[in-house]
Protein backbone atom coordinates (compact mmCIF):
# COMPACT_ATOMS: atom_id res chain seq x y z
CA UNK A 1 0.00 0.00 0.00
CA UNK A 2 1.02 3.57 -0.65
CA UNK A 3 2.52 5.24 2.42
CA UNK A 4 0.44 8.38 1.89
CA UNK A 5 -2.71 6.31 1.89
CA UNK A 6 -1.65 4.54 5.06
CA UNK A 7 -1.06 7.88 6.77
CA UNK A 8 -4.42 9.26 5.60
CA UNK A 9 -6.02 6.19 7.15
CA UNK A 10 -4.12 6.73 10.35
CA UNK A 11 -5.16 10.37 10.62
CA UNK A 12 -8.84 9.48 10.20
CA UNK A 13 -8.58 6.75 12.79
CA UNK A 14 -6.62 9.14 15.02
CA UNK A 15 -9.53 11.59 14.80
CA UNK A 16 -11.87 8.99 16.27
CA UNK A 17 -9.37 8.16 19.01
CA UNK A 18 -8.96 11.86 19.72
CA UNK A 19 -12.68 12.35 20.27
CA UNK A 20 -12.92 9.40 22.66
CA UNK A 21 -9.70 10.12 24.53
CA UNK A 22 -10.62 13.78 24.95
CA UNK A 23 -13.72 12.62 26.80
CA UNK A 24 -11.64 10.52 29.19
CA UNK A 25 -9.03 13.19 29.75
CA UNK A 26 -11.64 15.93 30.27
CA UNK A 27 -13.26 13.84 33.00
CA UNK A 28 -9.88 13.22 34.61
CA UNK A 29 -8.93 16.89 34.43
CA UNK A 30 -12.06 18.13 36.17
CA UNK A 31 -12.89 15.22 38.51
CA UNK A 32 -9.63 13.34 39.06
CA UNK A 33 -11.60 10.25 38.09
CA UNK A 34 -10.17 7.77 35.60
CA UNK A 35 -13.26 6.70 33.71
CA UNK A 36 -12.40 3.10 32.91
CA UNK A 37 -16.02 2.60 31.80
CA UNK A 38 -15.51 4.70 28.65
CA UNK A 39 -14.96 1.50 26.62
CA UNK A 40 -18.25 0.10 27.87
CA UNK A 41 -20.07 3.36 27.13
CA UNK A 42 -18.65 3.18 23.62
CA UNK A 43 -19.67 -0.42 22.99
CA UNK A 44 -23.08 0.19 24.54
CA UNK A 45 -23.65 3.04 22.10
CA UNK A 46 -22.39 0.97 19.15
CA UNK A 47 -24.65 -2.00 19.96
CA UNK A 48 -27.62 0.29 20.57
CA UNK A 49 -26.96 1.82 17.16
CA UNK A 50 -26.84 -1.65 15.63
CA UNK A 51 -30.17 -2.52 17.27
CA UNK A 52 -31.98 0.54 15.96
CA UNK A 53 -30.40 0.20 12.53
CA UNK A 54 -31.36 -3.47 12.22
CA UNK A 55 -34.90 -2.83 13.43
CA UNK A 56 -35.67 0.29 11.43
CA UNK A 57 -33.06 0.29 8.69
CA UNK A 58 -32.42 3.92 9.58
CA UNK A 59 -29.35 5.75 8.32
CA UNK A 60 -27.02 5.14 11.31
CA UNK A 61 -25.45 8.61 11.16
CA UNK A 62 -28.81 10.08 12.15
CA UNK A 63 -28.19 8.46 15.52
CA UNK A 64 -25.09 10.57 16.23
CA UNK A 65 -27.00 13.32 18.07
CA UNK A 66 -29.37 10.80 19.65
CA UNK A 67 -26.64 8.60 21.12
CA UNK A 68 -24.59 11.66 22.09
CA UNK A 69 -27.50 13.04 24.06
CA UNK A 70 -28.44 9.68 25.56
CA UNK A 71 -24.91 9.04 26.80
CA UNK A 72 -24.69 12.60 28.12
CA UNK A 73 -27.76 11.94 30.26
CA UNK A 74 -26.50 8.52 31.36
CA UNK A 75 -23.08 9.98 32.25
CA UNK A 76 -24.66 12.85 34.14
CA UNK A 77 -26.86 10.39 36.06
CA UNK A 78 -23.93 8.11 36.89
CA UNK A 79 -22.11 11.10 38.34
CA UNK A 80 -25.05 12.40 40.35
CA UNK A 81 -26.23 8.98 41.48
CA UNK A 82 -22.98 7.11 42.14
CA UNK A 83 -19.74 9.00 41.69
CA UNK A 84 -20.61 12.01 43.80
CA UNK A 85 -20.96 9.73 46.83
CA UNK A 86 -17.73 7.84 46.22
CA UNK A 87 -15.57 10.77 45.05
CA UNK A 88 -14.55 11.88 48.59
CA UNK A 89 -12.94 8.45 49.14
CA UNK A 90 -10.31 9.28 46.53
CA UNK A 91 -9.20 8.08 43.10
CA UNK A 92 -8.72 4.43 44.11
CA UNK A 93 -12.37 4.04 44.99
CA UNK A 94 -13.68 5.88 41.94
CA UNK A 95 -11.65 3.66 39.62
CA UNK A 96 -13.08 0.60 41.33
CA UNK A 97 -16.58 2.00 41.00
CA UNK A 98 -16.18 2.79 37.30
CA UNK A 99 -14.61 -0.63 36.73
CA UNK A 100 -17.73 -2.10 38.34
CA UNK A 101 -19.93 -0.01 36.06
CA UNK A 102 -17.92 -1.22 33.04
CA UNK A 103 -18.26 -4.90 33.96
CA UNK A 104 -21.95 -4.56 34.81
CA UNK A 105 -22.64 -2.86 31.48
CA UNK A 106 -20.68 -5.50 29.58
CA UNK A 107 -22.64 -8.22 31.38
CA UNK A 108 -25.98 -6.68 30.47
CA UNK A 109 -24.86 -6.19 26.86
CA UNK A 110 -23.81 -9.85 26.75
CA UNK A 111 -27.26 -10.95 27.89
CA UNK A 112 -29.10 -8.66 25.49
CA UNK A 113 -26.92 -8.92 22.39
CA UNK A 114 -25.05 -12.18 22.90
CA UNK A 115 -21.34 -12.60 22.67
CA UNK A 116 -21.06 -12.27 18.91
CA UNK A 117 -19.99 -9.68 16.37
CA UNK A 118 -22.59 -7.22 15.10
CA UNK A 119 -21.98 -5.04 12.06
CA UNK A 120 -23.87 -2.04 10.84
CA UNK A 121 -23.66 -2.02 7.06
CA UNK A 122 -25.29 1.02 5.48
CA UNK A 123 -25.29 1.22 1.65
CA UNK A 124 -22.02 3.14 1.57
CA UNK A 125 -20.34 0.55 3.80
CA UNK A 126 -18.22 -0.91 1.01
CA UNK A 127 -17.86 2.16 -1.18
CA UNK A 128 -14.86 4.41 -1.23
CA UNK A 129 -13.58 7.44 -3.05
CA UNK A 130 -10.31 8.59 -4.48
CA UNK A 131 -8.23 11.71 -3.95
CA UNK A 132 -5.46 11.33 -6.51
CA UNK A 133 -3.85 8.01 -5.70
CA UNK A 134 -5.38 7.74 -2.24
CA UNK A 135 -8.39 5.46 -1.83
CA UNK A 136 -10.46 5.99 1.29
CA UNK A 137 -13.49 3.92 2.30
CA UNK A 138 -16.53 6.07 3.11
CA UNK A 139 -17.06 4.75 6.66
CA UNK A 140 -13.50 5.69 7.66
CA UNK A 141 -13.81 9.06 5.97
CA UNK A 142 -17.17 9.90 7.54
CA UNK A 143 -16.11 8.74 10.99
CA UNK A 144 -12.84 10.61 11.00
CA UNK A 145 -14.39 13.84 9.77
CA UNK A 146 -17.41 13.68 12.08
CA UNK A 147 -15.20 12.94 15.08
CA UNK A 148 -13.09 15.99 14.33
CA UNK A 149 -16.21 18.15 13.85
CA UNK A 150 -17.65 17.07 17.22
CA UNK A 151 -14.30 17.56 18.90
CA UNK A 152 -14.09 21.04 17.37
CA UNK A 153 -17.55 21.78 18.75
CA UNK A 154 -16.44 20.71 22.23
CA UNK A 155 -13.32 22.85 21.90
CA UNK A 156 -15.32 25.94 21.00
CA UNK A 157 -17.76 25.21 23.83
CA UNK A 158 -14.94 24.92 26.36
CA UNK A 159 -13.32 28.13 25.10
CA UNK A 160 -16.26 30.41 24.55
CA UNK A 161 -19.14 29.47 26.83
CA UNK A 162 -19.29 30.30 30.52
CA UNK A 163 -20.03 26.68 31.37
CA UNK A 164 -16.99 25.63 29.36
CA UNK A 165 -14.78 28.20 31.05
CA UNK A 166 -16.04 26.98 34.41
CA UNK A 167 -15.00 23.44 33.46
CA UNK A 168 -11.52 24.54 32.49
CA UNK A 169 -11.24 26.63 35.64
CA UNK A 170 -12.17 23.63 37.80
CA UNK A 171 -9.62 21.50 36.00
CA UNK A 172 -6.85 24.06 36.47
CA UNK A 173 -7.42 25.09 40.07
CA UNK A 174 -10.20 23.67 42.24
CA UNK A 175 -9.90 26.17 45.10
CA UNK A 176 -9.65 29.04 42.67
CA UNK A 177 -12.80 27.86 40.92
CA UNK A 178 -14.71 27.59 44.22
CA UNK A 179 -13.58 31.11 45.14
CA UNK A 180 -15.12 32.64 42.04
CA UNK A 181 -18.37 30.82 42.73
CA UNK A 182 -18.16 27.78 40.45
CA UNK A 183 -19.99 24.79 41.92
CA UNK A 184 -17.72 21.75 41.89
CA UNK A 185 -20.68 19.38 41.63
CA UNK A 186 -22.15 21.17 38.62
CA UNK A 187 -18.82 21.38 36.84
CA UNK A 188 -18.14 17.70 37.57
CA UNK A 189 -21.51 16.45 36.33
CA UNK A 190 -21.18 18.52 33.18
CA UNK A 191 -17.66 17.20 32.55
CA UNK A 192 -18.75 13.62 33.11
CA UNK A 193 -21.76 14.14 30.84
CA UNK A 194 -19.60 15.56 28.03
CA UNK A 195 -17.04 12.78 28.47
CA UNK A 196 -19.75 10.15 28.20
CA UNK A 197 -21.24 11.99 25.22
CA UNK A 198 -18.02 11.53 23.26
CA UNK A 199 -18.47 7.78 23.79
CA UNK A 200 -22.08 8.06 22.60
CA UNK A 201 -21.02 9.76 19.37
CA UNK A 202 -17.98 7.51 19.04
CA UNK A 203 -20.14 4.41 19.40
CA UNK A 204 -22.12 5.26 16.26
CA UNK A 205 -18.89 5.88 14.36
CA UNK A 206 -17.42 2.65 15.69
CA UNK A 207 -20.50 0.73 14.56
CA UNK A 208 -20.12 1.78 10.92
CA UNK A 209 -16.35 1.13 10.92
CA UNK A 210 -15.89 -2.19 12.68
CA UNK A 211 -17.85 -5.22 13.86
CA UNK A 212 -18.56 -4.91 17.59
CA UNK A 213 -19.28 -7.27 20.46
CA UNK A 214 -19.45 -6.56 24.21
CA UNK A 215 -15.92 -7.63 25.15
CA UNK A 216 -14.35 -5.26 22.56
CA UNK A 217 -14.62 -2.66 25.36
CA UNK A 218 -11.31 -3.99 26.75
CA UNK A 219 -9.43 -3.22 23.54
CA UNK A 220 -10.85 0.26 23.53
CA UNK A 221 -10.26 1.19 27.12
CA UNK A 222 -6.68 -0.07 26.88
CA UNK A 223 -6.05 2.14 23.86
CA UNK A 224 -7.75 5.16 25.43
CA UNK A 225 -5.84 4.84 28.71
CA UNK A 226 -2.61 4.50 26.74
CA UNK A 227 -3.45 7.66 24.82
CA UNK A 228 -4.27 9.83 27.82
CA UNK A 229 -1.22 8.64 29.76
CA UNK A 230 0.97 9.37 26.75
CA UNK A 231 -0.66 12.75 26.09
CA UNK A 232 -0.47 13.72 29.76
CA UNK A 233 -3.40 13.07 32.10
CA UNK A 234 -5.93 15.87 31.84
CA UNK A 235 -4.47 17.53 28.74
CA UNK A 236 -6.81 17.62 25.72
CA UNK A 237 -4.15 18.85 23.26
CA UNK A 238 -1.91 16.06 24.57
CA UNK A 239 -4.65 13.51 24.00
CA UNK A 240 -5.12 14.73 20.43
CA UNK A 241 -1.41 14.47 19.61
CA UNK A 242 -1.17 11.02 21.22
CA UNK A 243 -4.28 9.90 19.32
CA UNK A 244 -2.74 10.90 16.01
CA UNK A 245 0.47 9.07 16.93
CA UNK A 246 -1.50 5.95 17.77
CA UNK A 247 -3.73 6.16 14.70
CA UNK A 248 -0.83 6.62 12.31
CA UNK A 249 1.47 4.08 13.95
CA UNK A 250 -1.29 1.47 14.06
CA UNK A 251 -2.14 2.14 10.45
CA UNK A 252 1.48 1.87 9.33
CA UNK A 253 2.09 -1.23 11.41
CA UNK A 254 -1.03 -3.03 10.20
CA UNK A 255 -0.18 -2.24 6.57
CA UNK A 256 3.36 -3.55 6.74
CA UNK A 257 3.74 -5.75 9.84
CA UNK A 258 0.21 -6.53 11.01
CA UNK A 259 1.16 -8.86 13.85
CA UNK A 260 3.31 -6.12 15.43
CA UNK A 261 0.72 -3.34 15.41
CA UNK A 262 0.02 -3.18 19.18
CA UNK A 263 3.69 -3.51 20.11
CA UNK A 264 4.49 -0.36 18.15
CA UNK A 265 2.19 1.86 20.12
CA UNK A 266 2.68 0.48 23.60
CA UNK A 267 6.43 0.31 23.02
CA UNK A 268 6.38 3.97 22.01
CA UNK A 269 4.45 4.85 25.19
CA UNK A 270 7.04 3.10 27.34
CA UNK A 271 9.95 4.86 25.71
CA UNK A 272 8.32 8.30 25.78
CA UNK A 273 7.28 7.95 29.42
CA UNK A 274 10.85 7.06 30.37
CA UNK A 275 11.87 10.53 29.23
CA UNK A 276 8.67 12.42 30.02
CA UNK A 277 7.02 10.79 33.04
CA UNK A 278 4.14 13.30 32.96
CA UNK A 279 3.36 12.49 29.34
CA UNK A 280 3.77 14.73 26.32
CA UNK A 281 1.86 17.76 27.64
CA UNK A 282 0.98 16.57 31.10
CA UNK A 283 2.91 18.64 33.57
CA UNK A 284 1.30 22.03 33.30
CA UNK A 285 -2.21 21.31 34.58
CA UNK A 286 -1.32 19.24 37.62
CA UNK A 287 -1.31 20.36 41.25
CA UNK A 288 2.45 20.51 41.63
CA UNK A 289 2.40 23.61 39.49
CA UNK A 290 -0.98 25.01 40.51
CA UNK A 291 -0.40 24.67 44.26
CA UNK B 1 -18.59 54.11 67.75
CA UNK B 2 -17.70 52.34 64.58
CA UNK B 3 -20.05 49.94 62.87
CA UNK B 4 -19.12 46.25 62.73
CA UNK B 5 -19.60 44.56 59.36
CA UNK B 6 -18.32 41.04 59.99
CA UNK B 7 -18.51 39.13 63.27
CA UNK B 8 -17.50 35.65 64.33
CA UNK B 9 -18.80 34.34 67.63
CA UNK B 10 -17.42 31.25 69.31
CA UNK B 11 -16.45 29.60 66.01
CA UNK B 12 -15.25 26.02 66.18
CA UNK B 13 -13.92 24.31 63.08
CA UNK B 14 -11.43 21.69 61.97
CA UNK B 15 -10.42 19.25 59.26
CA UNK B 16 -11.52 15.74 60.16
CA UNK B 17 -11.21 14.90 63.85
CA UNK B 18 -9.69 17.67 65.98
CA UNK B 19 -10.69 21.31 66.26
CA UNK B 20 -8.31 23.82 64.70
CA UNK B 21 -10.44 26.80 65.74
CA UNK B 22 -11.46 26.52 69.38
CA UNK B 23 -13.99 29.26 69.92
CA UNK B 24 -12.89 32.23 67.81
CA UNK B 25 -14.50 35.61 68.54
CA UNK B 26 -13.74 38.34 66.05
CA UNK B 27 -15.29 41.66 65.10
CA UNK B 28 -14.30 43.60 62.01
CA UNK B 29 -15.39 47.21 61.68
CA UNK B 30 -16.61 48.69 58.44
CA UNK B 31 -14.03 50.43 56.28
CA UNK B 32 -11.06 49.27 58.35
CA UNK B 33 -7.97 47.36 57.39
CA UNK B 34 -7.84 44.63 60.01
CA UNK B 35 -4.77 42.47 60.16
CA UNK B 36 -4.54 39.04 61.79
CA UNK B 37 -1.11 37.94 62.98
CA UNK B 38 0.03 34.80 64.74
CA UNK B 39 2.44 31.90 64.50
CA UNK B 40 2.31 29.21 61.81
CA UNK B 41 -0.56 26.85 62.35
CA UNK B 42 -2.47 29.22 64.64
CA UNK B 43 -5.54 28.84 62.45
CA UNK B 44 -5.44 32.17 60.60
CA UNK B 45 -6.13 30.72 57.16
CA UNK B 46 -8.75 28.45 58.68
CA UNK B 47 -10.65 31.55 59.85
CA UNK B 48 -10.74 32.69 56.22
CA UNK B 49 -11.85 29.27 54.98
CA UNK B 50 -14.78 29.41 57.40
CA UNK B 51 -15.80 32.93 56.38
CA UNK B 52 -15.60 32.18 52.66
CA UNK B 53 -17.58 28.95 52.98
CA UNK B 54 -14.77 26.58 51.96
CA UNK B 55 -14.97 24.96 55.42
CA UNK B 56 -18.19 24.48 57.38
CA UNK B 57 -17.90 25.48 61.06
CA UNK B 58 -18.80 22.86 63.68
CA UNK B 59 -20.12 25.50 66.06
CA UNK B 60 -20.63 29.24 66.47
CA UNK B 61 -21.94 31.92 64.14
CA UNK B 62 -20.60 34.13 61.37
CA UNK B 63 -22.58 37.30 60.78
CA UNK B 64 -22.11 39.59 57.80
CA UNK B 65 -24.12 42.78 57.45
CA UNK B 66 -26.61 41.50 60.01
CA UNK B 67 -27.12 38.18 58.22
CA UNK B 68 -25.98 34.75 59.42
CA UNK B 69 -23.66 33.41 56.71
CA UNK B 70 -22.14 30.48 58.65
CA UNK B 71 -22.22 27.32 56.53
CA UNK B 72 -23.29 29.00 53.26
CA UNK B 73 -21.65 27.71 50.08
CA UNK B 74 -18.63 29.62 48.71
CA UNK B 75 -20.71 30.98 45.86
CA UNK B 76 -23.42 32.27 48.20
CA UNK B 77 -20.86 33.97 50.44
CA UNK B 78 -19.26 35.49 47.36
CA UNK B 79 -22.58 36.85 46.11
CA UNK B 80 -23.30 38.32 49.53
CA UNK B 81 -20.22 40.53 49.09
CA UNK B 82 -17.13 38.80 50.52
CA UNK B 83 -14.25 37.93 48.18
CA UNK B 84 -11.04 36.12 49.07
CA UNK B 85 -7.47 36.23 47.83
CA UNK B 86 -6.08 32.99 49.27
CA UNK B 87 -2.60 32.16 50.53
CA UNK B 88 -1.85 29.58 47.85
CA UNK B 89 -1.87 30.16 44.15
CA UNK B 90 -5.44 30.58 43.06
CA UNK B 91 -5.21 31.58 39.40
CA UNK B 92 -6.04 29.39 36.42
CA UNK B 93 -2.52 28.94 35.02
CA UNK B 94 -3.49 28.07 31.45
CA UNK B 95 -5.92 30.92 31.04
CA UNK B 96 -4.92 34.41 29.99
CA UNK B 97 -4.79 37.21 32.54
CA UNK B 98 -7.92 38.68 30.97
CA UNK B 99 -9.79 35.40 31.21
CA UNK B 100 -8.73 34.97 34.84
CA UNK B 101 -10.12 38.37 35.74
CA UNK B 102 -13.24 37.66 33.70
CA UNK B 103 -13.80 34.48 35.73
CA UNK B 104 -13.97 36.68 38.81
CA UNK B 105 -17.27 37.88 37.33
CA UNK B 106 -18.65 34.36 36.96
CA UNK B 107 -21.49 35.14 39.36
CA UNK B 108 -22.63 38.12 37.25
CA UNK B 109 -22.00 36.42 33.88
CA UNK B 110 -25.54 37.04 32.64
CA UNK B 111 -25.25 40.82 32.97
CA UNK B 112 -22.93 41.81 30.15
CA UNK B 113 -23.11 45.55 30.75
CA UNK B 114 -22.23 45.13 34.42
CA UNK B 115 -19.42 42.73 33.52
CA UNK B 116 -17.94 45.30 31.17
CA UNK B 117 -18.23 48.03 33.74
CA UNK B 118 -16.47 45.92 36.35
CA UNK B 119 -13.68 44.95 33.95
CA UNK B 120 -13.06 48.65 33.40
CA UNK B 121 -13.12 49.33 37.14
CA UNK B 122 -10.64 46.55 37.85
CA UNK B 123 -8.34 47.68 35.02
CA UNK B 124 -8.24 51.09 36.64
CA UNK B 125 -7.39 49.76 40.10
CA UNK B 126 -4.96 47.12 38.85
CA UNK B 127 -3.48 48.39 35.56
CA UNK B 128 -1.45 45.20 35.17
CA UNK B 129 -4.54 43.24 34.16
CA UNK B 130 -4.79 45.40 31.05
CA UNK B 131 -1.07 45.60 30.31
CA UNK B 132 -0.65 41.82 30.48
CA UNK B 133 -4.17 40.88 29.36
CA UNK B 134 -3.08 38.29 26.80
CA UNK B 135 -0.35 36.62 28.85
CA UNK B 136 -0.89 33.18 30.38
CA UNK B 137 -1.33 33.53 34.13
CA UNK B 138 1.10 30.64 34.62
CA UNK B 139 3.93 32.73 33.13
CA UNK B 140 3.62 35.67 35.51
CA UNK B 141 5.97 36.48 38.38
CA UNK B 142 4.76 36.09 41.96
CA UNK B 143 4.02 39.79 42.37
CA UNK B 144 2.12 39.99 39.08
CA UNK B 145 0.14 36.91 40.02
CA UNK B 146 -0.91 38.52 43.30
CA UNK B 147 -2.12 41.60 41.47
CA UNK B 148 -4.20 39.51 39.07
CA UNK B 149 -5.66 37.58 42.01
CA UNK B 150 -6.62 40.88 43.62
CA UNK B 151 -8.13 42.11 40.35
CA UNK B 152 -10.14 38.93 40.02
CA UNK B 153 -11.45 39.26 43.58
CA UNK B 154 -12.61 42.83 42.86
CA UNK B 155 -14.84 41.81 39.94
CA UNK B 156 -17.88 41.42 42.17
CA UNK B 157 -17.25 44.79 43.81
CA UNK B 158 -17.05 43.13 47.24
CA UNK B 159 -17.75 45.02 50.46
CA UNK B 160 -15.20 42.84 52.27
CA UNK B 161 -11.93 41.53 50.84
CA UNK B 162 -10.09 38.74 52.64
CA UNK B 163 -6.36 38.66 51.87
CA UNK B 164 -4.27 35.77 53.14
CA UNK B 165 -0.60 36.75 53.41
CA UNK B 166 -0.61 39.05 50.38
CA UNK B 167 3.12 39.79 50.74
CA UNK B 168 4.23 36.17 50.93
CA UNK B 169 7.15 35.44 48.65
CA UNK B 170 7.11 38.87 46.99
CA UNK B 171 10.06 41.18 46.37
CA UNK B 172 9.97 44.55 48.21
CA UNK B 173 8.76 46.47 45.19
CA UNK B 174 5.81 44.12 44.66
CA UNK B 175 5.01 44.29 48.37
CA UNK B 176 4.78 48.08 48.08
CA UNK B 177 2.45 47.79 45.06
CA UNK B 178 0.21 45.32 46.87
CA UNK B 179 0.16 47.54 49.98
CA UNK B 180 -0.87 50.53 47.93
CA UNK B 181 -3.75 48.61 46.32
CA UNK B 182 -4.89 47.55 49.79
CA UNK B 183 -4.92 51.20 50.87
CA UNK B 184 -6.84 52.12 47.71
CA UNK B 185 -9.45 49.48 48.48
CA UNK B 186 -9.94 50.83 51.99
CA UNK B 187 -10.10 54.40 50.67
CA UNK B 188 -12.95 53.30 48.40
CA UNK B 189 -14.88 52.21 51.47
CA UNK B 190 -14.16 48.49 51.31
CA UNK B 191 -13.30 46.56 54.43
CA UNK B 192 -10.06 44.61 54.24
CA UNK B 193 -9.37 41.67 56.52
CA UNK B 194 -5.84 40.44 55.99
CA UNK B 195 -3.36 37.95 57.41
CA UNK B 196 0.31 38.86 57.59
CA UNK B 197 3.37 37.01 58.87
CA UNK B 198 5.40 40.18 58.88
CA UNK B 199 3.88 41.92 61.93
CA UNK B 200 5.67 45.21 61.32
CA UNK B 201 4.40 45.45 57.75
CA UNK B 202 0.91 44.32 58.70
CA UNK B 203 0.45 46.73 61.59
CA UNK B 204 1.86 49.57 59.54
CA UNK B 205 -0.74 49.04 56.89
CA UNK B 206 -3.64 48.14 59.16
CA UNK B 207 -5.91 50.22 61.33
CA UNK B 208 -6.82 47.27 63.56
CA UNK B 209 -4.92 44.21 64.67
CA UNK B 210 -5.81 40.72 65.85
CA UNK B 211 -3.38 38.27 67.44
CA UNK B 212 -4.23 34.59 67.12
CA UNK B 213 -2.65 31.67 68.92
CA UNK B 214 -3.54 28.00 68.95
CA UNK B 215 -6.97 28.40 67.44
CA UNK B 216 -8.04 31.36 69.58
CA UNK B 217 -7.96 35.14 69.41
CA UNK B 218 -5.49 36.35 72.05
CA UNK B 219 -5.62 40.10 71.48
CA UNK B 220 -7.67 42.49 69.42
CA UNK B 221 -7.35 46.26 69.18
CA UNK B 222 -5.91 49.26 67.34
CA UNK B 223 -2.99 48.37 65.10
CA UNK B 224 -0.75 50.79 67.01
CA UNK B 225 -1.58 49.25 70.37
CA UNK B 226 -0.95 45.77 69.03
CA UNK B 227 2.38 46.81 67.55
CA UNK B 228 3.37 48.49 70.83
CA UNK B 229 2.18 45.63 73.01
CA UNK B 230 5.29 44.33 74.78
CA UNK B 231 4.07 40.74 74.69
CA UNK B 232 3.53 40.84 70.93
CA UNK B 233 6.84 42.63 70.51
CA UNK B 234 8.71 39.90 72.31
CA UNK B 235 6.80 37.16 70.51
CA UNK B 236 7.06 38.30 66.92
CA UNK B 237 8.57 41.70 66.40
CA UNK B 238 11.86 40.53 67.80
CA UNK B 239 11.84 37.57 65.47
CA UNK B 240 10.99 39.47 62.29
CA UNK B 241 13.20 42.32 63.47
CA UNK B 242 16.17 40.02 63.08
CA UNK B 243 15.50 39.45 59.41
CA UNK B 244 14.53 43.01 58.58
N1 LIG C 1 -6.71 21.17 54.44
C1 LIG C 1 -6.29 20.81 55.66
N2 LIG C 1 -6.45 19.54 56.10
C2 LIG C 1 -6.02 19.17 57.33
N3 LIG C 1 -5.45 20.00 58.20
C3 LIG C 1 -5.26 21.28 57.84
C4 LIG C 1 -5.67 21.76 56.56
N4 LIG C 1 -5.36 23.07 56.47
C5 LIG C 1 -4.78 23.39 57.65
N5 LIG C 1 -4.73 22.33 58.46
C6 LIG C 1 -4.18 22.35 59.84
O1 LIG C 1 -4.86 23.31 60.59
C7 LIG C 1 -3.98 24.03 61.43
C8 LIG C 1 -4.13 25.51 61.17
O2 LIG C 1 -3.81 25.78 59.83
P1 LIG C 1 -3.95 27.20 59.16
O3 LIG C 1 -3.62 27.06 57.74
O4 LIG C 1 -5.25 27.80 59.50
O5 LIG C 1 -2.80 28.00 59.92
P2 LIG C 1 -2.22 29.44 59.64
O6 LIG C 1 -2.35 30.19 60.91
O7 LIG C 1 -2.81 30.03 58.44
O8 LIG C 1 -0.70 29.10 59.42
P3 LIG C 1 0.34 29.70 58.34
O9 LIG C 1 0.91 30.91 58.95
O10 LIG C 1 1.35 28.61 58.23
O11 LIG C 1 -0.39 29.95 57.06
C9 LIG C 1 -2.59 23.50 61.14
O12 LIG C 1 -2.24 22.61 62.16
C10 LIG C 1 -2.73 22.78 59.83
O13 LIG C 1 -1.88 21.66 59.80
MG1 LIG D 1 -2.17 30.46 56.55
Amino acid sequence: MDLLQVIAFGVLLGGVYALLASGVTLIFGVLDVVNVAQGSFLVFSALFTWQIWSLLGLEPLLLVPVMGLLMFVIGWAIYRGLLVRVAPQGPGMTVLLMFGVAIAMEGVLNIVFGNEFKSVTPPYFTSSFKIGEIVIPYPQMISGVLAVVVLGGIYVYLRKSWAGRALRASAQNKDGAALVGISATKASSLAFGIGAMTAGVGGVLLAIMYPVYPATQYDWIARLLGIIVLGGMGSIPGAIIASMLLGISESIASAYVPQWAPVFFYGAILVILLFRPHGLLGEKTREDVAA
Amino acid sequence: MSESVLTMANIEAGYGGGLVLQGVDLTVDKGTITCIVGPNGAGKSTVFRVISGLLKPKGGTVTFGGRDIGGLSPSEVLKSGIAQVPQNRALFPEMSVHENVLMGGYAIRRDRALLKERLAMVAEMVPLVKERAKEHAGNLSGGQRRMVEIGRALMLDPAVVLMDEPSLGLDPKSVATVASVIRDMAAEGRTVLMIEQNVRLGMNLATHGVVMEQGKVRLIGDAKDIADNPEVASMYLGKTGHNA
